[in-house]
Order: C-alpha cells, then structure tokens, then sequence
C-alpha cells in the first residue's frame, strides 16, 4: 500500500484573485443522483477545487431506530435507500436475526436472495438510465426506466408494493411466492436481456460515449484501499473482490457466477463491469427460479413482536450492492430498542473522499458523469 | 474510432414506434396486484377495538376512536381511524391483528381536495374499496402472533384417578415465560374479570421475571390468588383477544405461577400491608371467598374485623365445595392464613342466629358484611327422593374435605349438570365408583365449567343427556335405591331462548345405583336474620338486591357473594368483598 | 486465526478485551492512546486494509462513547472491529486522517452528531448533514426527539385516541373495583 497519500481535502483557493469562479452542482440537477450538491471552484471550465455537500436528506434514520421497537424498524429501513430498499431489509433482519439467535427457513433464504438480485437488477437498470443520461443519451433512460418497471410489477406481485417492499422481516419473508410468479419473472428477464443488447449497441458501441468515458476519473489501484473503495467501482480497478463471493450469506454459495473484473478503472470500464453484472444478475435470478424449492415454511416466529426483547450484544453485517460494500452494525442492550444502529453505504466514501479526488482537473460538462459512474446514493450517505 | 461505434447509437431508432409503458389515467386504471398493500378494509363487527394496530404502527398513523359499538366484555367499542396523512402502508397492523378483521384492498387511488378527509375509520366510513376482493391479507403461515398455548404438564388420567393430589401441576418457569409472551397487553380482559384484576400487568411481572411486582399486582384486587390460579371460572379467558384466532393465554395459570413461585413467608416482606388502626369495627358473616376478601381489604384501611363462621375452618366453598385434586387445602390456606395474620379475629364453628344472634353482631360493630354463601341443596322435587341413598352432591363434597368417606358405593348417578355435579362425579370415581350423570338437558347446555366437562369425561364419567329423572323407589337391597327417568326432547320455547326438555313419556328407563346424588342447585339460608330485617333488604328470586357497592337498604349491612351475584363464583364473591370494603369505608368515613 | 492475531498484538498493545462473533467477525478494545498505533499496525502488517467506518454509540450510563473503527482484512475476508471507549466529557480523540482518506468525513460527521472533537481532523467544524443546528448534538441518547418535535413543530388538529382500558372501565364498571 502506497502510504503517502495525502488524504487531507484540497486546499481552498483565492477567490479573491478573479482567476476562479465558483458554482453549485446540485442539490437539484439532472446531473445528480438523488439530491446532493457539489460546490466547485472552476478556473476557466476546469475544475480545481471541490466539497460535496449533503444533508438535503438527511433523515435521522439511526436515531429514528432507537426510539423503535424491533418490528417497528422493519417498515422504516427500507426508506434509507430509495432505488434499493431490499438490501435494507435484508441486512437489518440478518442483523437481528444474527443477535437474537434465530435461524431463517431455506425457503426464504432462496426468497430473499431472489429479492436481492431482482432489486440490483432494477437498481442497475435505473442507473444505466442515469449514465446514459448523463452523457446525453435520455432516449435510453426511457427504456431502462421501463424495464424497471417490469420488474417493480414484479415486486407488486410478490410483496405487494412497488418501491417499499416491506418484504424482508426478522425471521423470514412475509408471503411465499404468488402462482405463476417463475413464468412472469422468467419473461421479464427475456425482455430485460433484450434490452441489454440494444443498450450495448447504443451507449457501449457508441463513439460519444466512449470518447467522453474513457479515461475519464480514474481511481487509481493504490487509491482503493486508502479511499475504502468497494463495488463496481474497485472491481474495475482490476480487484476481483464481491462479498458474494467472499463472505457468501443467504444462498450465493450455491449459484454459479465469478466476480467480474475490469482494469481502466474509469467511467467506462466501470460501466462495463455493472452492465456486465446485469447480465449475471439475470443469470442468478435465472438459475435461482429453477433451483429454489417451492414450498416450505418461509418465516421462523419470533417473540411476540410487541414486547421484544434481545439480549446484549453488537454485530456487524454485510452484503454486496449495486455500490459497493452496505452494512449493518447492529448494538443491542437488552431491552426492546435497539441500542444503536449504523448503516454503512458505499457512497459514504465513494461520493465524498474519491469525487473530491477524481474530480480535481475534469471538465465541467464531465461532473455530471462522472458522478453517475461511481453510482452515488445519497440517502446512505446521511441516512 | 470505428466505424461501428458511430453508426450503432442510430439504433434507438427502433423503438420509436413503440407503445408507451405509461397509462392514461383515469381513461384506462390499472388494478393493484392480488396482494397489493393498499387502503385498509375492517370488519368491524369482527374488530374488539384491541388497539394493538395502534401500538405497533410504527408512524402513530392510528387513533382509536368510539363509535356506535358499544363497550362490551370483549369488546372495548373503540375502532381504529387511520390518519393517511402518516400511514406508509407496512400492513404490521394488518399481521399483528389478533381479531383477523384488518385488512388492505388493492385500491392505491384516492383524490380530494380535502385533506381532512383523508383522516377516516375503515368499515364506518364509507368507500368504494370494501368490495374489492383483492389486497393484502396476512398470510396464513406468516405470524406475529403466537396461537399456541405453552404445554401444561399434568397427571395422566389414570394417575389422577388413584389419589385426590392435584392434576395440574403449574407451569415451570420456560413455560411461564413463553406462555406471559403471548400477551399483547390490550387490556380487553380487564374488564370480564368480575375483580377487575391488572391481567396485562401481572404478566409483564412474569416476562420482566419480577414475581415480588406480579404479587403486589395480585393483591391489589385479588387476596385469593392461590385459589383463583387454580379454580378460577376465568372468564377473562374467554374474552381474550388471542382466542379468536387460537388459543386464549392461559391468564389463571400464569396467575398460578406468580403465587407458586413465592413462599408464604415471603408475603408480608414483600406486599408491606400496614394496618394502621382506626379505632372502627366490622363484623363479616361468612368466612367464605367474599367475607375473607372483605376482611383483607377493610383490615389494610385499619378496621377491627371480626369474621363469624360456622364450620371449623374458614374458605366456605373453596374448602367444603371444591375437592383437593383442583384446589389442594395448603394452597388455600396460603391465601387465608395470610389474611388472617394482618389480625384478622376469626370465630370459628359459630353460627350466626344460634351462637350469637345477629343483632348483637350488628349493634357492636360499624358495619357489617353478609357473605354466607348458598349452602342448602335444592331438591329434586320427584317422589322418592327421601330415600337414605339419595344424597346431595355438597354433602358428598362436604365429607370428603371434611375427611370421612361418604361411602358413595360402587354404582353412582349423578344428577345435575353443573360445577357441583361434575365435582361430586369426579370425587365418587376417586372413591372407585363406576358414575352416571343424568342431564336434563343437552351437553352444550351444561352450567358446569367446559374443562370439568371434558376431564369428567376423560375420567370415564359416563353421561346421559336430554335425561329426566321421574321418581325413586327403594330397591330389594335396602343399600340401593331405584331411579327411573325418561328421555326428554329437547323443543324450542318460541321464544328464541334455549329450548326447553320435555319429558316423553313413551321412553322410559330403570336403573338401580348404590347411591344417588343429586346436584341440581342450592340456596341460601337467611333464617339468622329477623324477619323485620329480611322485608327491609328485599330478596328477589332468593338473592339479595345490593348495588356495585354491596350496599343494600340498610345503611350498615352490606351482602355480597353467592347471596347477591347471579354469577355464583369464586372470583365474583372475592370482587364483591373487595367492593363491600370500599363501601363499608365510605359509609363510616362519611357518617363520622 | 484471531487467536494468532491477538497474541501478536498483544506484544505491543495493551488489548482489553476480545469478543469472536463468528468466524469472520470479532471485536477489540483498546486503549485510547494506542489506538492510531494499532490501527497503523493492523493496516500495514495485518492486512486490515480497508475501514468500512468510523462510528461512535453513547454509553451515557457509563457516562461514555464506545467509538467503533471497523476494519476488513481482504485476504482472510475477517471483519474486525476496534473499539476505544473515550470520556463523555469534553469527548476528543486523535484523529486518523493520515490513515484513510474517508476517515474525515466520518470524524466530521462524529463532532457534528456527537460532539466529539477530533482536533487535527481537516474541515472538522464544517456542518455535515445538519445546517445551522444549534442544539445538542442529536445523537446523543439525551437528545430527545420527541421533545425537540413538541418545542419546534406543531400537530394537525383532528386527531384524538381514546385508551380502551380507561373507556371500557368507564363504561362497563365506573362504580365497580378501585
């Protein structure tokens, strides 16, 4: 590990000098993901200095949970992250799951899994949406976006609704499978792979795309460890590192994929690696539908819900999502609330740390994508 | 730069003709899926108003509110009103709902342009989305609730039957525990209970494993709680809000547990009753439930209680009436003893009107409290019944917890169908007697517990329904006695009210049994009281009119019990005490 | 393998305490003091090499934050968490921004949500997610949110609840038990 980075945030400038101009990315721009905001100093239209800004969603989740009761808090995680409220669910009733001793049936190990890929399907698709969008493609934004849809008429049909799933509680899942859930899904993948290839030929095949993505904010192979980079965006840089892999939950040991690599650790290389992720993701979803059993109990009862207690104690857990490392670490102290809870996003560091970094000498027009390409959410960032 | 990449982006050419994903509305509405979390839908008939949707809504989006329902044991009359101003549509007040009436339609649309409207009780406010078939419904196997009674252990039957020790033998501490979970602190079975008991809170006790609070809890409305966790009619358990979609919690053996778990020496440590005196005197007739709980709770307020009972030992029908394999005598006398020991003055084996005449009782005291219990079997009213091997079941009862074999024989009928008749069947099959109980009625129609029903049963009682006795002749052995009864149809009154046996007289039946007992009902004995006394407290069908109080018409006697409830039962005559005390010490503290 | 890891620790660092989690997760504390050292250590020589946070939680009945650093090793795939316990009073800790370049942030954020000062933390002062806030820091367990909600907002008329032991008593048994 290189150990002489300079970690420290870039220095200000003299604005006073009448050399620089100072503007706001954000909080509302289509540029952005989600509402955050960029404050750059530019010297002609090149950028020299930045600082993220962020608390337009700031929420108060982590101190919300602490007033809740464990049930309570199954309904309100979800809405940490808009685009992927599942892997929220799945982590903080893993969390518990993990603190009160309690083993989740097969069957909804296969469920919740299904929901996890479905869910970094749909996020990955809204995303490219955003990337293409980005780089002044919005037609295919149109057609992403409606594939997403699919797959949120998916959700409707097995959680019964469309964003906020409330699917994946303590103990279990909610509700098995509805009938003639596989042959649906099945055809929606159809048409989703289908959609991948139009989008190959128009955004990855196109000159403007690569022309303005290639080499553009590249994070170094030293920088990934120093800047916690994790996802997609450490995997382009050549790290063939997913939690799926490295520290299997739910039933990815038992499904048949590899990590998927790339080395120009850039916009493009990094979209490379999540598109490719999509087509595995389709994979997954494909090979769980056939494997997964049909029936079976699909939630282990809990103590009565009302009046929970769990006994003392802290855990920290994991999964891989569309960004990058998402966690939970869980502090419980014996009574019915939960003593602390802090969720660990990628973005933490992704949209902070390493776009303060990378976007130091970019063009102006390139903010934009090159935000989209290390996929910020920032809810997780506040929470 | 290849070619390729240049030529390919024109490909989003082909899907310019394509048709939108996108609906029209309101021209075209797409329904919610089968199990969409829409708006809520509740039977309202189905509803208790148990509130727990409130308690666990995570977003304080549920207010509960009165509405034309009636409170009503087991049912508060409150109904949920959903502020959609705040509900995220989670559906946990749907999963949690123990009555089953919560549910969503798939409905997801809902305009106005006013916002107060969107403040609304499902089921009495109108809307379209009732009819809709679809929508979230909990599913079957998916449950937050838990249905299932925490097991009991028990005497098998054969054992029960060899001795008169105790068939249950009370929840262990994991079984406790798991069973104080399943409450879900609605409060519903505060109100059956006829002592009004803080249920909800004696369980929390248990689940927080803070016995010496559930004790204190106990003994605020209860000083018979040994007894009641044992013998209690329970009907708090009937109205529990579990017991719609499974298994009631077992409310009197968690009781149980609380009082098992705590020595008798510990009570005074941990209750602190102070009886700071007051210088006032209250006499009790009847050392019964009622007249001892009375005693308890006029003694903590610093009265001279004097309590007058005519057998040797106090209880009244917990020790006479009720047999030892439901309610052994040191668990009753855990209770008793402990009031007696805050200075209670008992006069045992003193009958009021002989040993000491009533007057003087209330001349020397400031009030005085009537609990005497009915105590005098009815008769069958057939001929024959004078008969020496016709006995009533309570002087069966009697001698058994007296210590002397009534000598039942080895054929017994029981006739009657209630408590005293199922107590006195399972005494004669401990005695070794093979027993018959004759019911007038059907088995559905039975006074007596459903669980002394269904362990008389399994103790291999034999019953005979739609069964009425006629008349009894002596048999050649003098030792037996003849019963001959006729089947009954049951027929219905015209009414609307239980249907009524009649005897047909075409289907007749003898029997020779070595005793017969009859169990049919009982009441009281008043002959203590003056005649001029009796007229004042007026008596209507042999029960004494007293109001929530006890009070009756005159100032300074005060009746409850099986002499005044209709109820007749134990926990009754306790509340009934507990409420005479209140108002013994409201009427001296305001004649003073 | 933890084992391992804590006996060659422990030859430079007063190790409190350990809890094994499972077999990818365990958790340290250590001193406040050797804190940076130790992290230092596990980064360099251990193959801790990436922080997934920095967080703190009150322990106000002991009158303290427990900060959490939790660190993953890519080679073993362990998770190990260090935890220091600091003063509530006057919270500071040593800052370690050479170490990884999020850690800033996050001790930009611990001051803002905690109050724990971190003094030679860059930008430490600079509001994170809560703009003019002038309260106690809100995560703090005595922070009430409730409260707070009742002082600075008001309620929508309309809305009233009833309790149903209050209402079943008043109109089944006003005149019956206590």
């Amino acid at each position: 590990m290189n150990l002489t980075h300079d970690f420290s945030p870039t220095p200000e400038v003299d604005l006073a000098s009448g050399k620089y101009v100072k503007i706001w990315h954000g909080p509302q721009h289509p540029g952005i993901t989600g509402n955050m905001s960029l404050e750059l100093t530019l010297c002609g239209d090149e950028i020299v200095n930045c600082k993220t800004h962020v608390g337009y969603l700031h929420r108060g989740f982590e101190k919300l949970m602490e007033r809740r009761t464990y049930i309570q808090n199954f309904p309100l995680v979800c809405r940490i992250a808009v685009p992927e409220p599942t892997f929220n669910e799945y982590l903080y009733s893993a969390g518990i799951e993990d603190l009160a001793g309690i083993e989740v049936p097969e069957l909804a190990k296969w469920l919740r899994c299904l929901n996890l890929e479905l869910m970094r399907l749909g996020s990955f698709l809204m995303w490219l949406g955003g990337a293409s969008g980005a780089f002044g493609m919005s037609t295919v934004y149109q057609w992403t976006v409606t594939h997403r849809d699919y797959i949120l008429d998916l959700f409707e049909e097995m959680t019964g609704a469309r964003i906020y799933h409330m699917y994946i509680s303590p103990g279990g899942v909610r509700a098995p499978l509805p009938d003639g859930f596989k042959d649906r899904c099945l055809m929606v993948m159809k048409k989703v792979e289908k959609l991948l290839y139009e989008v190959e030929t128009t955004v990855l095949n196109n000159a403007v795309f690569k022309k303005r993505a290639i080499g553009l904010g590249v994070i170094s192979s030293d920088m990934v460890d120093a800047y916690g980079v994790t996802g997609p965006n450490q995997r382009a840089a050549g790290y063939a590192r997913d939690t799926r892999k490295d520290s299997p939950y739910l039933v990815y040991e038992q499904l048949d994929f590899d990590v998927i690599t790339a080395t120009g650790s850039d916009a493009f290389d990094r979209t490379i690696v999540r598109y490719q992720e999509m087509h595995q993701c389709v994979s997954l979803i494909r090979q769980m539908l056939d494997r997964m059993p049909t029936d079976g109990a699909f939630h282990t009862p809990t103590p009565n819900v009302l009046h929970w207690k769990i006994p003392a104690g802290e855990t920290y857990v994991k999964a891989e999502c569309t960004r990058g490392e998402y966690g939970y670490y869980i502090e419980t102290d014996g009574s019915e609330y939960v003593r602390r809870v802090h969720i660990r996003g990628p973005s933490y560091t992704h949209a902070i740390a390493v776009m303060e970094k990378l976007v130091i000498g970019a063009n102006i027009a390139d903010v934009a994508g090159l935000m989209v390409s290390l996929h910020t959410y920032p809810p997780e960032i506040e929470r | 730069m290849k070619l390729k990449d240049v030529i390919s982006p024109f490909y989003v050419w082909q899907r310019a003709f394509e048709k939108p994903y996108t609906n029209t509305k309101p021209i075209d509405t797409r329904p919610g899926a089968d199990a969409y979390r829409g708006f809520h839908v509740n039977d309202i008939d189905k509803c208790v108003g148990c509130s727990s949707c409130q308690t666990i809504c995570q977003n304080h989006a549920i207010d509960m509110v009165t509405t034309d329902k009636n409170s009503m044991p087991g049912d508060s009359g409150l109904r949920p009103r959903f502020d959609y101003g705040r509900c995220c549509w989670c559906a946990l007040c749907v999963d949690i709902c123990p009555s089953g009436s919560l549910h969503m339609s798939n409905e997801y649309a809902w305009v106005s342009d006013d916002p107060d409207s969107f403040r609304f009780t499902p089921g009495v406010d109108e809307k379209p989305w009732y009819q809709h078939e679809q929508g979230y419904h909990r599913d079957p196997n998916y449950n937050l609730l838990k249905l299932e009674r925490a097991e009991m252990d028990m005497l098998s039957t054969e054992e029960g039957l060899k001795s008169f020790d105790e068939v249950v033998s009370g929840y262990n501490h994991e079984q406790a525990i798991a069973e104080a979970d399943r409450c879900i602190e609605c409060n519903i079975c505060i109100a059956t209970c006829p002592a009004h008991m803080d249920i909800p809170d004696y369980i929390k006790a248990i689940r927080e494993q803070d016995l010496e609070e559930g004790l204190r809890i106990l003994y605020k409305t209860n000083p018979f709680s040994a007894t009641c966790g044992r013998i209690c009619t329970h009907r708090c358990e009937d109205d529990c809000t579990i017991s719609h979609l499974g298994k009631p919690l077992a409310i009197r053996w968690l009781k149980r547990y609380i009082i098992d778990q705590i020595p008798a020496e510990n009570f005074a440590r941990i209750l602190q009753d102070s009886c700071e005196e007051n210088g006032k005197k209250v006499a009790i007739v009847g050392a019964g439930p009622g007249g001892m709980s009375a005693a308890y709770y006029l003694r903590k307020q610093g009265y001279r209680v004097s309590v007058y009972e005519a057998n040797k030992r106090a209880g009244g029908m917990l020790r006479y009436g009720v047999p030892t394999y439901r309610l052994p005598d040191d668990q009753l006398d855990k209770d008793i003893d402990y009031i007696i020991s805050l200075g209670v003055t008992m006069h045992y084996e003193t009958k009021v009107g002989i040993d000491i005449e009533f007057n003087t009782i209330l001349d020397n005291n400031d009030a005085v409290f009537l609990s005497t219990g009915l105590n005098v079997p009815s008769n069958l009213r057939i001929t024959g019944e004078e008969h020496p091997r016709v006995v009533s079941g309570l002087q069966v009862l009697f001698d058994t917890a007296s210590g002397n074999n009534p000598n039942v024989g080895q054929k017994v009928a029981v006739i009657g169908g209630g408590n005293v008749a199922m107590d006195a069947a399972r005494v004669s099959r401990r005695f070794g007697a093979d027993v018959t109980v004759l019911y007038r009625r059907r088995l559905e129609d039975m006074p007596a517990d459903p669980e002394e029903i269904k362990e008389a049963t399994e103790e291999h009682c034999h019953f005979v329904t739609q069964a009425i006795p006629v008349k009894i002749v002596p048999a050649d052995n003098p030792n037996q006695a003849i019963i001959h009864w006729g089947e009954a149809e049951m027929v219905d009154d015209g009414k609307g009210g239980r249907p009524r046996p009649i005897l047909q007289d075409d289907k007749m039946h003898t029997e020779t049994y070595d005793t017969i007992i009859s169990a049919i009902g009982q009441s009281g004995d008043y002959s203590f009281l003056s005649e001029s006394i009796r007229n004042d407290l007026s008596l209507k069908w042999h029960k004494f009119e007293v109001d929530d109080r006890q009070r009756t018409r005159i100032g300074n006697i005060f009746i409850g019990g099986d002499v005044a409830n209709e109820v007749a039962d134990a926990v009754s005559a306790i509340a009934d005490g507990h409420n005479a005390a209140i108002g013994i010490h409201q009427y001296i503290s305001e004649k003073v | 393998m933890i084992e391992a890891l804590k006996q060659r620790l422990s030859e430079h660092f007063q190790l409190t305490n350990l809890t094994i989690k499972n077999a990818g997760l365990a958790f340290l504390w250590v001193e406040k003091h050797e804190l940076e050292m130790l992290l230092r250590q596990l980064r360099d020589f251990e193959g801790y090499t990436h922080l997934s946070f920095i967080i703190a939680s009150d322990h106000i009945e002991k009158n303290q934050f427990k900060l959490t650093y939790m660190l993953h090793n890519y080679d073993t795939k362990h998770d190990l968490g260090v935890h220091v316990d600091i003063s509530r009073v006057n919270a500071s800790m040593h800052s370690i921004h050479p170490l990884w370049a999020q850690a800033w942030t996050y001790q930009r954020e611990l001051k803002e949500m905690y109050g724990i000062d971190f003094p030679e933390s860059p930008r430490v002062d600079e509001d994170f997610c809560l703009e003019g806030w002038d309260d106690m820091p809100p995560m703090r367990r005595d922070f009430d949110t409730v409260k707070y909600c009742e002082e600075h907002f008001d309620d929508r008329d309309g809305r009233a609840t009833e309790e149903n032991r209050q209402t079943m008593k008043v109109n089944i048994y006003p005149e019956r038990g206590e």
